[in-house]
C-alpha cells in the first residue's frame, strides 16, 4: 500500500466535500436537526404521560388518591396494577414514565391525620421530561392535600411525595433518547455518505480514474474512508455538545472510552457504506440499500426502542449482527454509568472484528472492472 | 518548440520514432487475437472474434457506429473489462491475466466531455489529483504540466472549477490529466465529439506532438470520418467485427471501380435511379451531389444519360473514407428514401418565410445563451446550425418552438409570434429533440398513434396518415416491432415520423443524428432531402458534426451564442479560403520525421493522418522552403494544395469574428 496515494485520494475527497453543500448538509445539518426533533419530540409529550401504580393499601383512600391522577389529562393509566418486580422493568422498557407506590398503611394514616409518604418512580432518562413529570405529580398531590385540608385545616401536608429517578440501572438497560439517537445517527449518516462515495464516481464516470490507474483496491477504500471517518467524528462532536448543553444529558463516564468507541464505530459504519457502494451501481440504489441495511435494523434491534433482553430469539440474533447494538452498550454505559474500559471489552472486541470484516469484504468485492 | 518530454518507461533516452528508422522496424505494441465479449447471454456479442495489431508510436482509429464494439475494445485494453475469449497483449503484458500490470503504462479517457474530471475541483486541483494518484515525479510533473497547460491555453484558468469550463476546455483538461504521467499508450474514447473546432484543433496538436516527441501510441474511437482521416491506421467496425483495416490510403485504394461525383440542381430526386442502374455498384448523397461508384467497365456518360439531363457536371474523384464505409455497408441497399419521402403531403397554405428571426437574445442570469441572432429561413430550405456543445443551438430552437421565453427580440414562426401565440405555434410545427423522446416498450405503430392522438388525430384520418408515413419513411417492415429493440437509426426515423403526423410545414430537428451510425445518418439525410426538396417541408436542423454541414442548403455557424456567419456551405469554404489561404499538404514516407522538421519551421503545421498540412497565404514560398528543409533532412515529400474543410473554415470565421 502506498500512503501517498491514499493521501492524494483523501485530499481530493476533502476538497470535494468542502464544496458540496448536499454532502455537508447530509453530514452535519440533517443529523443535528434529527437529534433536535427527536429530542424535543420526546421531551414535549408532556400530556398523557403513561402511568402505572403499585397499591399496597387497596383502601378507598388510596383509590381516591390514584383517581385524582388517572382522571387528570396529564396521566394515562396504561397498565393495570402491578407487582414490585415489574415496576422498574416498565420504566426501563419505556412502557411507562411514572410509577406511583402507595404504602400499606396509606388509608389508615390519612384517616388518622398522620403524614404519609408516597414513592414516585420517574423515568429519568430525559431530564427535562422528568422535571415536567415531577411537576405534575407534585401539583396533583398538592391539590389532593388541599381537599383533605378543607376538612381538617390543622393538618400540615398530610401526603408527601418522594421521588426517585431511574437512570438505567444496569449496563444492558435502555432509554436515554439522546445517547440512543447519537448511536442511530452515527449509523445512518456515515453509512449513507459512505454508500455514495464510490457509486457517485461510478455514475459520473470518474471511477475509471482509479480503475485504469495502478491504484490498489485497499488504497482506494482507505482514501475514501479516512476523510469521512473524520466527518463522522465531527458530526458526533456536534451531537455530543448538543446533548450535553441543549438537552442537559447527564454524562458521567470516561470521555476517552467514549471517543475511542465513537472512532471505531464511525470507521465501521463508513465501511458498511463503502461496502454497499462497492456492490451497487446507482446512488438511488445505494441509498435504499443503506436505509434497509442500517437504519431499519438499528432502529428496531439495537436496543434503542426496546431492550434487547426483552426481544425474542430472532430479534436477539439480529441485534448481534448490527454494530449499533455493541456501540449502544458502550454509549449508554458511558453516558449513564461511567464504568471503566474493562467493562466494555467484549463490545470493543466485537466492533473491531466487525470493522475488519467489513473492510475485508469491501476489498474482496471491489473489482477494478466493469464487466 | 519541440522539446523532449520525459516518459515513464523510455526515460527520455531515445526518440523512438525518429531514431528507429522508418515504419518497418517499429514494434508492435498492442496485439489482440480472437477477442470476443458478450455482456449478457441473450445479447449479440459486443465484440466478436476481433484481431488487431497496433505499432508503437502510431495513431490508430477504431471507426464505426454506436454499438459497434469500439468502447468494449478500449475498455478491454484499459484492463477494466474482462474478455470472454481471445488474447490481448499490451507492451508485452498479458492484459487478460495481469490487468494491473499495464495500468502504469496507459492513460484512458472515457467517453463524454471531461468525464474523468471532478466538477467542483479547479483546473489546478484536478491536475494535482492526477499527479498524486499516478505518483508522477515532481520534475516530470513540472515540465509536463507547464507545457501542456500552455499548449491548451488553460494556464489562464487554473483556479476555475472544472464544472464551469466550456466543453472544449473540459476535454482539453481531461486530456492533460490523462497525459500527465506520460503514458506509453493512450486510449481515447470518442475524444472530440461535440467539441468546438478550436479546442479540437488544440486537442489534435497535443496528440500529434506527444506522438512525435515521446513515441506515444494513440488508440482512439470515433464515428466520424473526418476524425478517422487524421489517423495513420484505421479499422472499420460494424456489429462487433472489424470489416476493414489499414491506412486510410490503403482502404480507399482497395475500392474496386471508379468513383464519380455528379452534381446538378435537384439531383437528390434521382438517387434511386442511380442506385438501380446496373452499372452502378453503389450511390449515395454527399450534400447536394451524388457519389456513384461505377462497376469496372461501365461508363459514366451512360449513367448521366439515364438521369435525364439532371446532371450538370460529372467528374471522377478520389474516394474518401466515408465513401469506403458507405460502399462496404450499403452497397446492397437499393431503397430510395429520398424520392419516397418526397411524395409526402403537407399543408402548404402560406408562401411567406416559415421562420423569421429578428435580434433574438436569451440570457440565463449573467450567461448569454443566444446573443442577438437574426435570420430568415425560406420555404423548402434545409437550414443548418453548426456549432459545438453549448453554442446556443438548442436554446435557439427551443425559443422558436415556444418552449423558452426569449429575453429580447422577436421571431415569427409559420406566421405565429413565438411570445404570444405559443399554442397555435406548437400545433403547426414538428419538433424532434436531441434524445428523441419515445416509448421503448411501445411498437412503432403505437408510438406513432400516440403522437397522432396528441395532435388530435383519430379514426380513419389518423390511420391513413400513419399508413402513408410508415410507407414513405421506409418503416413498413418494422411497424409492429417494439421500438426499444430497433437500432438507433430506425428509432430516429420513427421519431421523425412522429413529428410529421400532423403534417407540419416546418420541422425543427435538434441534433437528430447524435449517436446514429454513418449509414443510418446518410439515410436520415436522404429522407430530409426528400422532405425538403420534394414535399417542400422546411427543415431547421442543428448539428455539431462538421461532416454534416454539406447536407444543408444554408449553414449558420454558431459560437458562444453568436451566429457568426450564415451562407451556403460551399461559399463559406470559398470565402474562408480566399481570406485565409488554402491548405498545403505534404505526403512523406517517414511522416514522423517530416513532421518534426516542418513543425519547427511552420508552427501551425499539423499531422493529419500520414500527411502534414498547414494553411497558408504564401503557398509558393512555403512550398519552396519546406521542400528545402525536407531535402536537408533526407526525406522525400510530395506537395499538394487542397481545399479547406468545413472545420478550417469554421476556425477561420471564429478567429475573425472577435469572439
Amino acid at each position: 500500500m502506498n500512503i501517498q496515494r491514499i493521501w492524494s485520494i483523501v485530499g481530493k475527497e476533502t476538497m470535494e466535500l468542502r464544496r458540496d453543500r448536499m454532502y455537508l448538509g447530509l453530514a452535519f445539518a440533517v443529523p443535528l436537526i434529527q437529534l433536535f426533533l427527536f429530542g424535543y419530540g420526546m421531551s414535549l409529550d408532556v400530556k398523557h404521560l403513561k402511568l402505572a401504580y403499585l397499591d399496597h393499601d387497596r383502601s378507598s383512600y388510596s383509590r381516591d388518591y390514584l383517581y385524582s391522577f388517572i382522571n387528570s389529562e396529564y396521566f394515562d393509566l396504561t397498565t393495570l396494577p402491578i407487582g414490585q418486580r415489574r415496576a422498574d422493568e416498565l420504566i426501563r422498557s419505556g412502557e411507562v414514565r411514572v410509577v406511583l407506590e402507595i404504602p400499606p398503611d396509606f388509608g389508615r394514616r390519612v384517616a388518622g391525620g398522620l403524614p404519609v409518604a408516597v414513592r414516585v418512580y420517574v423515568d429519568g432518562s430525559f431530564p427535562s421530561r422528568a422535571e415536567i413529570s415531577r411537576g405534575y405529580v407534585l401539583a396533583i398531590n398538592n391539590l389532593y392535600n388541599d381537599t383533605l385540608r378543607e376538612n381538617h385545616p390543622e393538618w400540615d401536608l398530610p401526603i408527601q411525595t418522594f421521588f426517585s429517578y431511574w437512570y438505567n440501572p444496569s449496563l444492558d438497560s435502555e432509554n436515554g433518547i439522546v445517547p440512543g439517537m447519537i448511536v442511530l445517527n452515527l449509523m445512518m449518516f456515515p453509512a449513507l455518505l459512505g454508500a455514495l462515495l464510490l457509486v457517485r464516481e461510478k455514475e459520473s464516470g470518474t471511477i475509471f480514474n482509479y480503475y485504469s490507474a495502478p491504484v490498489g483496491r485497499m488504497e482506494l477504500i482507505l482514501g475514501k474512508a479516512i476523510p469521512y471517518v473524520g466527518v463522522a467524528f465531527a458530526e458526533f462532536l456536534l451531537m455530543y455538545a448538543m446533548g450535553l448543553y441543549l438537552f442537559q444529558v447527564r454524562f458521567i463516564g470516561s470521555v476517552v472510552v467514549l471517543f475511542t468507541g465513537v472512532l471505531l464505530y464511525c470507521m465501521c459504519t463508513i465501511g458498511i457504506g463503502l461496502l454497499i457502494s462497492v456492490v451497487t451501481a446507482s446512488q438511488l440504489a445505494a441509498m435504499l440499500v443503506t436505509f434497509l441495511a442500517t437504519v431499519t435494523p438499528a432502529f428496531n434491534f439495537s436496543g434503542f426502542t426496546s431492550p434487547i433482553s426483552s426481544q425474542d430469539a430472532v430479534g436477539q440474533f439480529i441485534s448481534k449482527l448490527i454494530p449499533a447494538s455493541y456501540f449502544m452498550e458502550i454509549v449508554r454505559g458511558c453516558f449513564l454509568k461511567g464504568l471503566g474500559f474493562g467493562f466494555y471489552r467484549p463490545q470493543f472486541l466485537s466492533l473491531i472484528v466487525y470493522t475488519i470484516m467489513v473492510y475485508f469484504m469491501a476489498w474482496l468485492l471491489l473489482k477494478k472492472r466493469i464487466a | 518548440m519541440v522539446q523532449t518530454l520525459v516518459g515513464p518507461q523510455e526515460s527520455g533516452a531515445s526518440k523512438p520514432s525518429s531514431s528507429s528508422g522508418g515504419a518497418a522496424r517499429r514494434k508492435e505494441i498492442i496485439a489482440i487475437q480472437g477477442l470476443s465479449k458478450r455482456y449478457r447471454r441473450t445479447d449479440p456479442p459486443a465484440v466478436d472474434d476481433v484481431s488487431l495489431s497496433i505499432t508503437r508510436g502510431s495513431v490508430f482509429g477504431l471507426i464505426g457506429p454506436d454499438g459497434a464494439g469500439k468502447t468494449t475494445i478500449i475498455q478491454v485494453l484499459a484492463g477494466v473489462v474482462r474478455p470472454d475469449a481471445g488474447s490481448v497483449m499490451v507492451a508485452g503484458i498479458d492484459v487478460v491475466k495481469n490487468p494491473e500490470g499495464i495500468k502504469p503504462l496507459i492513460g484512458y479517457m472515457p467517453q463524454g466531455l471531461g468525464q474523468n474530471l471532478y466538477e467542483t475541483l479547479s483546473v489546478q486541483e484536478n491536475i494535482l489529483f492526477f499527479k498524486n494518484l499516478r505518483q508522477v515525479p515532481e520534475e516530470r510533473y513540472r515540465l509536463n504540466s507547464e507545457r501542456l497547460l500552455k499548449m491548451t491555453r488553460l494556464d489562464a484558468f487554473l483556479s476555475r472549477p472544472a464544472g464551469k469550463l466550456s466543453g472544449g476546455m473540459r476535454q482539453k483538461l481531461a486530456l492533460i490529466c490523462t497525459l500527465l504521467h506520460l503514458p506509453g499508450i493512450i486510449l481515447l474514447d470518442e475524444p472530440t465529439t461535440g467539441v468546438d473546432p478550436i479546442s479540437r484543433r488544440d486537442f489534435w496538436t497535443i496528440i500529434q506532438e506527444m506522438v512525435s516527441t515521446t513515441g506515444m501510441t494513440v488508440l482512439l474511437t470515433t464515428s466520424y470520418m473526418d476524425e478517422a482521416e487524421r489517423c495513420q491506421e484505421v479499422a472499420l467496425m460494424n456489429a462487433g467485427r472489424i470489416i476493414a483495416s489499414g491506412s486510410p490510403e490503403q482502404l480507399t485504394a482497395g475500392l474496386q471501380g471508379e468513383l464519380f461525383e455528379l452534381s446538378g440542381p435537384g439531383l437528390s430526386q434521382k438517387l434511386g435511379m442511380a442506385k438501380r442502374w446496373p452499372g452502378c455498384e453503389s450511390a449515395a448523397m454527399f450534400g447536394e451531389s451524388i457519389h456513384a461508384m461505377l462497376r469496372p467497365g461501365s461508363q459514366v456518360d451512360e449513367l448521366v444519360r439515364q438521369l435525364d439531363g439532371a446532371v450538370v457536371k460529372a467528374q471522377r474523384i478520389e474516394p474518401g473514407l466515408e465513401d469506403v464505409f458507405v460502399h462496404m455497408l450499403a452497397a446492397d441497399d437499393k431503397t430510395d428514401l429520398t424520392s419516397l419521402a418526397a411524395r409526402l403531403v403537407v399543408h402548404q397554405d402560406h408562401d411567406d418565410a416559415p421562420v423569421f428571426i429578428d435580434h433574438l437574445t436569451c440570457r440565463f442570469g449573467d450567461f448569454t445563451a443566444v446573443s442577438d441572432v437574426s435570420l430568415q429561413v425560406n420555404n423548402g430550405e434545409i437550414l443548418g446550425l453548426l456549432g459545438p456543445n453549448g453554442a446556443g443551438k438548442t436554446t435557439l430552437i427551443k425559443m422558436l418552438c415556444g418552449l423558452q421565453e426569449p429575453t429580447s427580440g422577436k421571431a415569427v414562426v409559420v406566421g405565429f409570434d413565438i411570445r404570444t401565440q405559443r399554442w397555435a405555434l406548437r400545433s403547426s410545427i414538428g419538433y424532434m429533440s436531441q434524445r428523441f423522446s419515445l416509448y421503448g416498450d411501445l411498437t412503432v405503430w403505437q408510438n406513432m398513434s400516440f403522437y397522432a392522438g396528441l395532435y388530435g388525430l383519430t379514426g380513419e384520418t389518423a390511420r391513413r396518415r400513419l399508413q402513408s408515413l410508415v410507407e414513405l419513411l421506409g418503416l413498413g417492415p418494422y411497424r409492429l416491432a417494439q421500438s426499444a429493440s430497433l437500432p438507433m437509426g430506425l428509432r430516429q426515423r420513427m421519431a421523425l415520423a412522429c413529428t410529421l403526423v400532423h403534417e407540419p410545414r416546418l420541422l425543427f430537428l435538434d441534433e437528430p443524428t447524435s449517436g446514429v451510425d454513418p449509414i443510418a445518418r446518410r439515410e436520415f439525410w436522404n429522407l430530409v432531402h426528400g422532405l425538403a426538396t420534394g414535399a417542400q417541408v422546411t427543415v431547421f436542423v442543428t448539428t455539431h458534426y462538421m461532416d454534416e454541414a454539406s447536407h444543408c442548403h444554408r449553414l449558420g455557424l454558431m459560437q458562444q451564442g453568436h451566429l457568426i456567419v450564415l451562407d451556403e456551405p460551399a461559399r463559406l469554404i470559398s470565402r474562408a479560403q480566399e481570406e485565409a489561404g488554402p491548405l498545403l499538404t505534404v505526403n512523406a514516407d517517414d511522416f514522423a520525421r517530416a513532421f518534426q522538421v516542418l513543425h519547427a519551421a511552420f508552427p501551425t503545421a499539423t499531422l493529419y493522418g500520414r500527411r502534414i498540412q498547414w494553411q497558408t497565404r504564401t503557398l509558393q514560398q512555403d512550398q519552396q522552403k519546406a521542400a528545402a528543409l525536407l531535402e536537408q533532412a533526407g526525406v522525400h515529400g510530395r506537395f499538394a494544395e487542397i481545399r479547406l474543410g468545413m472545420e478550417e473554415a469554421f476556425v477561420h470565421f471564429i478567429s475573425t469574428s472577435g469572439l
